[in-house]
């Protein structure tokens, strides 16, 4: 990891490097809808994400996030609303490209070229300048240079992918489930590598089904459900909003818990609670007091999975 | 565009299937045209097996080996790819095909010299150079429309069959019977205007000025298979 670091982190902040000025968002989506004929597959999407941010855009299946990134992407035409990349058009690749570093959900390799020759011929597309064997040691493909994309293993491909997006360190990085297929060792070099281009300025948008990678690494959320925009904020501000859980089972015959909102079914007990610290100081000092175990005991605060699976159980809110 | 073009390059010699089926075959059937020019001159003219020489290649190499190679990487998101990047569609397009039609116009220069220096020299250079690249370029925007409903390399094998024999068959027609009868008719279909301009380029069977009219067919054509191309092709799977 010291090796990549020192890889990646050799270039200076370009925000400083822009004279420090407050710049304008690097995406602004406003009022965004797609369809495919009469099935509209994102609704009126607004959101914005500001230089050096990490934004992860979240859903369940078919919640349109694919469809929105596309848009943003330049690879699909809005039905309606206005999307600004850098300020301007994402189909207006002249403009967006050299600055944004895309990687695709799904590989999009031509099997007969190498890596390296697969790296450098994207890398020259792109606009932006860089050396193909720093890249290639970034993501820990410079073994795989020579082999054919035909043989590499689907988390190979995956890490060409990412290489791809952060050839010439763009500043913006747009990442499609980008640890879908990675092993453990691989998923810690991308965030360890994404960690490195967020320092020196770098703006990343994020889709992923690893939920708790968004929990770790995204400052902000935006939470789609059936193509609306459901919930947008910091981890904490999504998860404040549900209750956190603590669990334990009593004994046959044990008094009634002393907080309320608790549920019992047998001796299982379930308490939600939006002051975890003080129920459970609370909860522990009567148990002590009546001599009780609280057999299997467990207190976990809100985590972004309970906030996904409550917007997936809450129905859309009709449009009026 | 020449990134593109230099990569493609490189796939099209690594690809076995392509290299044989679309740049050997057609010119060992060109050799065996050549071998038996005799034969056929006699059922036609010598002009007619130059016709026969300049759409084997048209076809083979260039309308199939254009519809291959944009399916596959169509299928393989390739075309995605490249267009994440700054590349402009037309240089991306340009990129692609660049390499086929440059081995096309060497293998066709290089065929119709061997044929010339067997079979005799046309009569008229400059007129076939300018019916042969008129052939190609309604055979590349042929190759572009029908990329446009090809799905994959595999199902190009199905969907290249009728402009191929097609363009052939005519071709043949054409270069047998002469346009002596049901004229317009050849004429109008696909490759009959280019293979006459070729049979009168190599027979210097007729006045210029006729000769050039028959450009007319033929340029319809390119801008008939654009507009398809424009409408047809696609730049990602269907979903």
């Amino acid at each position: 990891m010291e090796q990549l670091t020192e890889k990646v982190g050799a270039v200076p902040d370009r925000r400083l490097l822009a004279g420090g000025a407050s710049p304008g968002p690097v995406i602004e989506v406003e009022g965004l809808n797609v369809t495919y004929g009469d099935f509209p597959a994102v609704k009126d999407l607004s959101f914005q994400v500001q230089p050096g941010e990490l934004y992860a855009l979240l859903g369940t299946n078919g919640a349109g996030k694919t469809s929105a990134l596309e848009v943003i992407e330049g690879h699909r035409p809005a039905s309606s609303g206005r999307v600004r990349v850098f300020g301007q058009s994402p189909t207006d690749r002249a403009a967006t490209r050299p600055r944004m570093g895309i990687m695709l959900q799904e590989s999009g390799f031509s099997a007969d070229l190498t890596v390296a020759e697969s790296l450098r011929l994207i890398g020259r597309l792109s606009g932006r300048s860089d050396r193909v064997d720093r890249v290639l040691g970034v993501v820990d493909l410079t073994r795989k240079a020579d082999t054919r994309v035909a043989q590499l293993s689907g988390g190979e491909r995956r890490r060409l992918d990412f290489a791809t997006a952060l050839y010439g360190r763009p500043e913006l990085i747009i990442l499609d489930e980008p640890t879908t297929g990675l092993d453990i060792q691989s998923r810690d070099a991308l965030w360890e590598a994404v960690d490195q281009l967020r320092e020196q300025g770098s703006t990343i948008v994020l889709t992923t089904h690893y939920l708790e990678e968004a929990q770790q690494y995204a400052d902000r959320v935006g939470l789609m459900h059936q193509g609306t925009l459901r919930s947008q904020g910091t981890v904490s501000e999504l998860t404040r909003a549900l209750p956190a859980a603590i669990e334990f089972s009593l004994p046959q015959g044990a008094p009634a818990p002393p907080i309320p909102f608790a549920t019992r079914d047998g001796g299982a007990v379930l308490i939600e609670t939006f002051e975890l610290q003080r129920d459970l100081k609370h909860l522990l000092d009567w148990a002590e007091v009546n001599m009780l175990e609280l057999s299997g005991l467990s207190a976990a605060p809100t985590r972004l999975d309970d906030v996904f699976r409550d917007i997936g159980t809450t129905p859309v809110p009709a449009t009026p | 565009m020449f990134p593109i073009a230099h990569s493609e390059f490189i796939q099209l010699f690594r690809n076995r299937a392509v290299l044989i089926s679309g740049l050997i075959m057609p010119v060992a059937a060109s050799i065996y045209f050549i071998y038996n020019r005799d034969v056929f001159s006699q059922i036609g003219s010598i002009g007619f097996v130059g016709a026969l020489l300049a759409f084997t290649i048209a076809v083979f190499t260039l309308y199939a080996t254009t519809v291959t190679a944009l399916a596959a990487r169509r299928q393989s998101l390739f075309l995605k790819r490249l267009r994440s990047t700054a590349a402009s569609d037309p240089a991306i397009l340009a990129g692609l095909v660049l390499p086929v039609v440059g081995i096309s116009l060497v293998q066709v220069s290089f065929v119709l010299g061997v044929f010339a220096v067997v079979g005799g020299r046309p009569a008229d250079t400059a007129l076939l150079v300018v019916a042969v690249l008129a052939g190609f370029a309604m055979m590349l925007a042929l190759g572009l429309a029908t990329a446009g409903i090809t799905n994959s390399p595999e199902h190009a094998q199905v969907t290249t069959l009728p402009v191929s024999l097609g363009v052939i068959a005519v071709a043949s027609w054409v270069g047998i019977t002469g346009t002596e009868s049901l004229a317009a008719l050849k004429r109008a279909l696909p490759g009959g205007a280019a293979t006459e301009l070729v049979v009168n380029a190599w027979d210097g069977a007729a006045p210029l000025g006729d000769s050039l009219l028959l450009l007319a067919p033929t340029l319809g054509w390119v801008i008939v298979a654009i507009a398809l191309a424009s409408r047809m092709f696609r730049w990602e799977p269907r979903r």
